[in-house]
């Protein structure tokens, strides 16, 4: 199978999923629903809609066969980790670390050579941005190991 | 009404604080749009979180100048390193750049500016006239009319902003889905939450456009690092002289009620109008050999309507609450986050803020173009911003204020998913901007089609017995099926 299949495979997936799902929702009483819908309907008919829409632009595919997609450079695939990386150190440390964090090594992986660039843009910016939610905005962060520290 | 609306308008000159406001909005705004990459949509997306404390016109007003100033912006870069700032400026890199070249970037700043304020200011004015009568005919519409127009809405996300119109529906129709995400209105049936109850009210805007405006956006800048740009210098922004008014008025004026009128289509843009805006100057001119060479007519069609459809779109964005386009989703999720609810009741009961908001965007556009004149220069250099340290500060902004939107952990998580799904999405030709404006009218389009199916006992056929449900349905049809109608009955008569 060409990849350029492969969109409309994942597509398709998805919404069989979805309508497997949505099979599987409470139904409500027909004293409740009346002449309307069950909650299932709508969800089951977009899915369906969606199929056939998957159906023409696999057709299309077929008919115009695009060129396949290049691969991401690593500088993408790099952010996405560092989003996950964000993840766990926002749930295992502090919002404001993991932000730290993800700023300084996003710059790195981009291309800034100067390391206290990084680190200056890594540490002014959460800094700027918490005493403008925090003073002026009035926004509580989540705790972790620095909040902690502040709101004691 | 009138005294009222223009009261009102006057009182944004003299109110000091909204004035300062606005003043500083455009300055960030026309930043947001000289940045390659940033763009009205995720401008707004990323402001989006700020405006929570203001008061509900500030809050509109600061979103409302960053969509007019951004567009305008976007035309600095296109005309100084032939990159547009946003994609509303793409058809102004076609002249505006090989005129710069030729060492008249002043020149082409100049018709810039003028052509983006006209259409701007004019759009404001039409907005400022259409809008009420609009309301008053969506006075008359019920279920089934609010549920065909919505209908309408979601069939021209088939023509909106990039990808196919397959892929936009099949984006579309993904953001209708999202919608019945959390607890169903009518029963309180749960769906799709997986016993996520943060999920029982659905799906909150805020934190998924965060992630696919602007999140994806920075995976998508990602694969542009050490891209390298070409500058041309330039001494100062000329304005158009006499003669060159005299070529273009007829090609703005033109644009004006081009771009007004595709903005105010559903799900329309800035992007068709500028293209349409184009297209339709080259057609018109004497002079079409210049065209990709320097014309300034081809400029200006541009430009004007660009800015002429950001007024535009607001019409039914604050008339039938269907957003004209990407920003003026956030815009929409702006005045209901604010309890400003779009339509009728907006005209009848909150009317002096509405022309609060008009009053506003009338003085972005005043502004912009003081601005675009006298300090473009200076605004270009920004776009000179290493990406390498924007994109990972645009990362704190987009997380920060997915989180202080409600002060979960959960939207942060989901802007970070979302423009992951965003990024993926782009990468292979759907547009998210479909994705987006599925999700605010999903909800608009099941439940009036419940509540049609309840008035007419369950017969959907007689939503088709509604005039005015049958003719937005109509339209719906032909915006789907008319292009390949069209193009079958051309080649039956070639």
């Amino acid at each position: 199978m060409k990849n350029i299949y492969l969109v409309p495979l994942i597509l398709t997936i998805f919404s069989l999923a979805v309508i497997a799902i949505a099979l599987q929702l409470d139904t409500s009483p027909e004293m409740i629903v009346g002449d309307s819908m069950q909650a299932r309907s709508f969800p089951i008919f977009l899915m369906i809609l969606k199929l056939i829409l998957i159906g023409i632009l696999s057709f299309q595919f077929y008919k115009n066969n695009p060129k396949p997609i290049a691969l991401e450079k690593y500088h993408t695939w790099g952010s996405m980790f560092l989003f996950l990386l964000f993840y766990l150190l926002t749930v295992y440390t502090d919002m404001f670390i993991g932000i730290f964090v993800v700023i300084f090594l996003m710059s790195i992986l981009w291309g800034e050579r100067r390391i206290w660039v990084a680190f200056l843009t890594a540490t002014i910016t959460p800094g700027l941005i918490f005493l403008l939610f925090d003073y002026v905005l009035k926004i509580r962060f989540p705790r972790g190991i620095l909040m902690n520290l502040y709101y004691g | 009404m009138f005294e009222q609306a223009i009261s009102a308008m006057a009182s944004v000159v003299v109110d000091p604080y909204l004035l300062g406001l606005i003043f500083a909005t455009t300055i960030l705004g026309v930043i947001i749009g000289v940045l390659p990459g940033l763009g009205a949509t995720t401008g707004a997306a990323l402001l989006l979180p700020f405006t929570l404390t203001m008061d509900p016109v500030h809050a509109i007003a600061v979103l409302a100048t960053i969509y007019v100033s951004a567009t305008f912006a976007g035309s600095i870069t296109a005309i100084l390193i032939n990159t547009p700032g946003t994609s509303a400026a793409a058809a102004t890199t076609f002249d505006g750049y090989p005129l710069a070249q030729k060492g008249e970037a002043g020149r082409a700043l100049g018709i810039a500016v003028i052509s983006s304020t006209v259409g701007g200011i004019f759009s404001v004015l039409i907005l400022c006239f259409a809008a009420p009568l609009l309301a008053r005919v969506a006075y008359e519409f019920r279920s089934p009319e609010y549920f065909a127009l919505t209908v309408f809405g979601l069939s021209m996300l088939a023509s909106i902003s990039a990808g196919g119109a397959v892929k936009n529906l099949i984006g579309g129709i993904f953001g209708v889905w999202l919608s019945t995400i959390g607890a169903e209105r009518v029963t309180g049936i749960e769906r799709f939450m997986f016993g996520n109850y943060e999920l029982y009210e659905g799906l909150h805007f805020v934190p998924i456009f965060i992630g696919l405006f602007a999140i994806s956006e920075l995976l998508v800048q990602s694969k542009t690092v050490n891209k390298i740009v070409n500058t041309v210098s330039m001494k100062a922004v000329k304005l158009p002289t006499l003669e060159d008014y005299k070529k273009i008025w007829k090609t703005i004026l033109r644009s004006c009620g081009i771009g007004t009128f595709i903005g105010v289509l559903p799900a329309e843009g800035a992007t068709v109008a500028s293209m349409i805006g184009y297209s339709e100057a080259r057609r018109w001119s004497k002079n079409k050999k210049e065209f990709g060479k320097g014309s300034i007519e081809g400029i200006a069609g541009a430009e004007a309507a660009n800015n002429a459809a950001t007024g535009g779109a607001m019409v039914p964005t604050m008339v039938l609450g269907i957003p004209g386009s990407g920003t003026t989703a956030i815009i929409l999720v702006g005045l209901m986050v604010h309890g400003l609810r779009p339509g009728v009741y907006l005209f009848t009961e909150q009317v002096e803020k509405v022309y609060q908001i008009f009053g506003s965007m009338f003085v972005a556009n005043v502004m912009f173009m003081l601005m675009g004149l006298y300090a473009a220069k200076l605004f270009a250099r920004v776009s000179l911003v290493p990406t390498q340290i924007l994109w990972p500060i645009v990362f704190a902004l987009s997380v920060i204020g997915a989180y202080a939107f409600q002060g979960q952990l959960l939207d942060v998580w989901l802007a970070l998913i979302f423009g992951v799904i965003g990024f993926f999405a782009r990468r292979h030709g759907f547009s998210v901007a479909p994705i987006a404006v599925g999700l605010i009218l999903g909800e608009m389009v099941e439940t009036n089609l419940q509540h049609s199916l309840k008035m007419f006992d369950g017969a959907w056929w007689m939503i088709l017995t509604q005039p005015l449900a049958l003719m937005f349905l109509v339209f719906a049809f032909l915006g789907l099926c008319g292009p390949m109608i069209f193009s079958w009955i051309t080649k039956q008569k070639d």
